[in-house]
């Protein structure tokens, strides 16, 4: 035994807090979610509210009550960024979970059963990646669901709304790591140490689950990560042209719709969603570089 | 006495699968192979790379499909036993693999590693488990520490033992072994050979041993089969083949090795050439491009595996010392 | 080569007619059909009168059988009218797509340029400050949102300062200078967007090939001319980078649909956003498939352009 017993996992933890930059994407990021998820007590603390109209206090000027001011409605425009921002950064998360998850299952499937499953998976997955991807989406976003059978109320809830782009982003946003799936488990099925698992009588689902998958795990967290970035900018351009979030539901996309309106006379109002989205979808870059670069195997030790 | 492990006229075809439009380019791996591995007896096939041994020892744990013949476990056909007895055999014969490296997954802690046979077969709770694994590394000769540790954290003798403790794990009766030692330094070969003698003693284990190199099987083996581009050429005790071999094949093998225990000097010329491509193996007897006793008759017909004597097989149309 | 052609040209046929189907049902499930427009157009309409017209215009048949009349009229060279603009939609599609080279096509050649000098430079000068300040300005041109930095350059460059005009095309009679002015702020927008990704690819190519044996070899040889090294190097490095450029090609056509929207640029990607909000189902029909069918031969001729590159990797072996 050469080494203390220190785990891959522990290593690579090691070498990610000795990459400053990435680590200080992680606390933006961290931030950025905290603030967004404890709106209602910041609203409660200042005594503002990011929801309520008040027409009395349009385009209030920034005080210490409203550090951003307030918008063209009298909201207040901090608070309602923090709204704004739980519904971007949350089905950011969401649908790049969701993708990675339906990429991993038909990459895994793909890469581990071969063959004709694989042939059939992957020219699925061509097609898909063909798709001009922004028109079908806005197509997806606008679809009548009553046509598909939805009721009625359910069609104009808000959380239909808020899942229906969920899941379209993730329908289309699932090839990227489909394919880093299957090249990573089409050379671990060749690997000795399946075949020892095979050997002993391991089902499939067992090769898959304990042997393939965690060895497979690198690539999808890297992916999975900078696709959060995608979805957040995705999302606000479906909202921005207005088949996204809608109201009263908002999103940081969905702020920059009104806002263009006002651009002449507060430009401000303009610039704060749009660096929000900036911001957060920079600091998730740099925190998926910084993971690549932590994970990357020729850093590893054998 | 019913042979433990036993392949009947097994062929093993590889290619390129078929698509939808075309056919597969196919290659036999393994042709037409019979063999049996006995209860307790340790069974050597030696053979250059490419010979198909590798082939031979995944197809009898139904591995790689099979694509004619039989293979038999305690007398029944695996093709046709249930998945529940296909189980029961895969606990019953174990397998360790030639790369120690490759062979352990690397996200899996040493003791999930030994366990996992346990786990798969069900067999123990997880408290015995603990205990068995515990067991299984000091047999091995390794720490009980050593089971919170990873792979990376060992050396290459040390991770064959762990890969031999997880072959052990489920209670075999017989180990197959792909090279087990090839990739492991001399003194530590030794120790690994001495573990093995040892443990079958204790375990009445029987082994199944790959290897292309007659010199590291000599003191383990009770028989040796010697395998050449698919097919097994010479089947005899150890003795037997080592002082007596009737292949010009095997022949060829033992003049490669530089001393024998014996010290006398085996008949026959170290081999030239390449093996062939298995894809396109020589018609007649598939050595004969490279036999320094070729005939015509070797050139076109493929002689049979038959008995020069009792417990001596050969194929070969003039066998040494027989003539 | 032929073989390959045929065969890679066959297949994309098959996924052009499949997309076509599929954005076709797709487009159908789009809240409003013809006659409920015609309906809001004229209100005393009675649902007697709508069913019938459904039925003339068949929109009451399944949707199997309505793509089938569409596709056999599209096979004869009839792609229909654009219900908005009550014109051919193959006399839409065609100016648009003249805009839409100008613009995408410019923007292409400058951030290519530009990606590949700035990637060289932080490659070469790795770990330094100035590999961090590209690779910031990298990043910060991925997560940018398009049409924020169009808005923010709107009210800067023509609200604010008025230099440029806000959007929209030029006139034929503002010559040169007047579609120059009209294009510098998309372009730069595009280029912005574009260059990030671009760049940090060509950089990580480059530190690839810079680390290779035959480079340190000649650096070991005593070649110590920088511009040597640096030549030899990128023409390497390009390899892979030129493949990815090729393959973005098919987006040539397809237009920058926000950058468009933003500036009032009527290319492709514009038209494509109006047709699809404005519920002219041909329209966008039409202009999908048309882009679909761009990136598809794109794809090919990055397939071949990679070969030609690099000839370690022959046709027909490599999947895509």
């Amino acid at each position: 035994m050469t080494e203390a017993a220190v785990s891959v996992w522990q290593l690579r933890w090691r070498r990610l807090a000795r990459d400053h930059v990435a680590l200080a994407a992680l606390a933006v990021l961290f931030t950025l979610y905290a603030l967004c998820f404890s709106a209602s007590w910041i609203e409660q603390w200042f005594g503002v509210t990011g929801i309520d109209t008040d027409l009395m206090s349009r385009f209030d000027p920034i005080d210490a009550q409203h550090w951003l001011g307030s918008d063209e409605a009298g909201r207040d425009e901090f608070t309602r960024l923090l709204r704004g921002g739980q519904v971007s950064l949350s089905i950011g998360l969401f649908a790049a979970l969701g993708s990675s998850f339906v990429g991993t299952m038909i990459g895994a499937t793909a890469g581990y059963f071969r063959g004709r499953i694989d042939m059939v998976l992957m020219r699925f997955t061509d097609f898909m990646l063909a798709l001009p991807a922004l028109p079908v989406l806005i197509i997806l976003a606008a679809l009548d669901l009553t046509k598909l059978g939805f009721s009625e109320n359910f069609v104009r809830s808000g959380d239909a709304g808020y899942w229906r782009i969920v899941l379209i982003v993730t329908v289309l946003g699932w090839t990227t790591v489909a394919r880093l799936v299957r090249a990573a488990t089409l050379s671990l099925v060749e690997r000795e140490f399946v075949l020892a698992a095979r050997a002993q009588g391991a089902s499939s689902w067992r090769v898959l689950w304990v042997h393939v998958l965690p060895n497979a795990v690198t690539p999808i967290i890297v992916a999975t990560t900078l696709r959060m970035g995608g979805v957040i900018l995705t999302e606000s351009a479906l909202s921005f042209l207005g088949v996204g979030i809608q109201p009263p539901s908002t999103s940081w996309g969905s702020m920059l719709t009104n806002a263009q309106e006002l651009m002449a006379s507060n430009p401000l109002l303009a610039v704060y969603p749009g660096a929000a989205i900036l911001i957060a979808v920079i600091a998730i870059n740099f925190v998926g570089d910084g993971l690549q670069s932590a994970f990357d195997p020729r850093a590893d030790p054998h | 006495m019913t042979a433990l492990l036993e392949a009947i006229d097994l062929t093993v075809s590889f290619g390129d699968r078929a698509g939808w439009f075309r056919p597969g380019q196919q290659v036999q791996a393994v042709r037409a192979v019979s063999l049996a591995l006995q209860p307790g007896e340790v069974l050597a096939v030696v053979g250059e790379s490419g010979s198909g041994k590798t082939t031979l020892a995944r197809a009898l744990l139904g591995m790689v499909p099979i694509a004619g013949g039989t293979v038999r476990f305690d007398g029944c056909d695996t093709a046709a036993m249930t998945a529940a007895q296909t189980l029961a055999m895969r606990r019953v014969v174990q397998m360790v693999f030639q790369d120690p490296f490759g062979s352990l997954d690397p996200r899996l802690p040493v003791g999930a590693i030994i366990a996992e046979p346990l786990d798969i077969h069900r067999i123990g709770t997880k408290a015995s488990r603990r205990e068995r694994v515990a067991e299984l590394l000091d047999l091995v000769g390794l720490s009980p520490d050593a089971a919170g540790r990873y792979p990376h954290q060992f050396s290459g003798g040390q991770r064959q033992r762990i890969a031999f403790a997880r072959a052990l794990a489920p209670g075999p009766r017989a180990i197959i072994a792909d090279e087990p030692l090839s990739a492991l330094d001399v003194s530590i070969q030794s120790q690994m050979l001495n573990l093995a003698a040892a443990l079958r003693a204790r375990l009445g284990l029987a082994y199944l041993i790959i290897s292309h190199d007659l010199a590291a099987v000599h003191h383990v083996a009770d028989r040796v089969a010697t395998m050449y581009l698919g097919r097994i050429v010479e089947v005899a005790s150890v003795d037997a083949l080592f002082s007596t071999p009737a292949h010009p094949y095997t022949a060829a093998l033992l003049a490669a090795v530089p001393r024998i225990g014996t010290g006398k000097r085996v008949p026959g010329d170290a081999l030239g050439g390449d093996i062939p491509s298995p894809l396109a193996p020589p018609p007649g007897c598939a050595f004969h491009p490279r036999c320094p006793a070729a005939t015509s008759l070797c050139a076109t017909e493929a002689p049979a595996l038959r008995a020069l004597r009792a417990g001596h097989d050969v194929a070969c149309h003039h066998p040494l010392g027989a003539a | 080569m032929g073989r390959f052609l045929a065969s890679r040209l066959t297949g994309a046929g098959i996924v052009l007619l499949l997309k076509s189907f599929v954005i076709f049902a797709l487009i159908g499930l789009m809240p409003g059909d013809p006659i409920d427009l015609m309906m809001n157009a004229n209100p005393e309409t009675t649902p007697e009168q709508m069913a019938l017209l459904r039925a003339m215009y068949g929109l009451d048949l399944p949707i199997t059988s309505r793509y089938w009349t569409w596709l056999t009229a599209a096979m004869h060279g009839d792609f229909g009218y654009s219900r908005i603009q009550h014109r051919p939609v193959l006399d839409i599609i065609i100016p648009a797509l003249g805009n839409t080279l100008i613009l995408t096509g410019a923007a292409f050649v400058i951030s290519t340029i530009l990606a590949v000098t700035l990637g060289t430079i932080a490659a070469l000068k790795r770990g330094s400050w100035i590999d961090r300040i590209i690779n910031l300005f990298a990043f910060a041109g991925i997560s940018v949102p398009s049409f924020w930095l169009g808005l923010l350059m709107i009210y800067l460059f023509a609200v604010r300062l008025g230099w440029l005009p806000a959007g929209g095309m030029p006139r034929p009679e503002q010559g040169m200078g007047g579609m120059l002015a009209h294009l510098v702020m998309p372009v730069m927008t595009l280029v912005i967007v574009e260059t990030g990704g671009l760049a940090r690819y060509a950089r990580a190519a480059m530190i690839e090939v810079l680390g290779q044996d035959y480079i340190r070899t000649a650096r070991a040889k005593g070649l110590t001319d920088r511009r040597m090294l640096v030549r030899h190097a990128l023409r390497n490095a390009l390899i892979p980078v030129l493949t990815l450029v090729a393959l973005q090609l098919g987006g040539l056509f397809s237009g920058a649909a926000l950058t468009e929207a933003m500036f009032a640029w009527r290319g492709m990607g514009r038209l494509i956003l109006e047709a699809i909000l404005g519920n002219d189902y041909n329209l966008a029909l039409v202009c999908l498939l048309f882009v679909t069918g761009t990136i598809l031969i794109a794809n090919i001729f990055a397939d071949i352009a990679y070969t030609w590159l690099d000839p370690r990797i022959s046709l027909g072996k490599r999947r895509r």
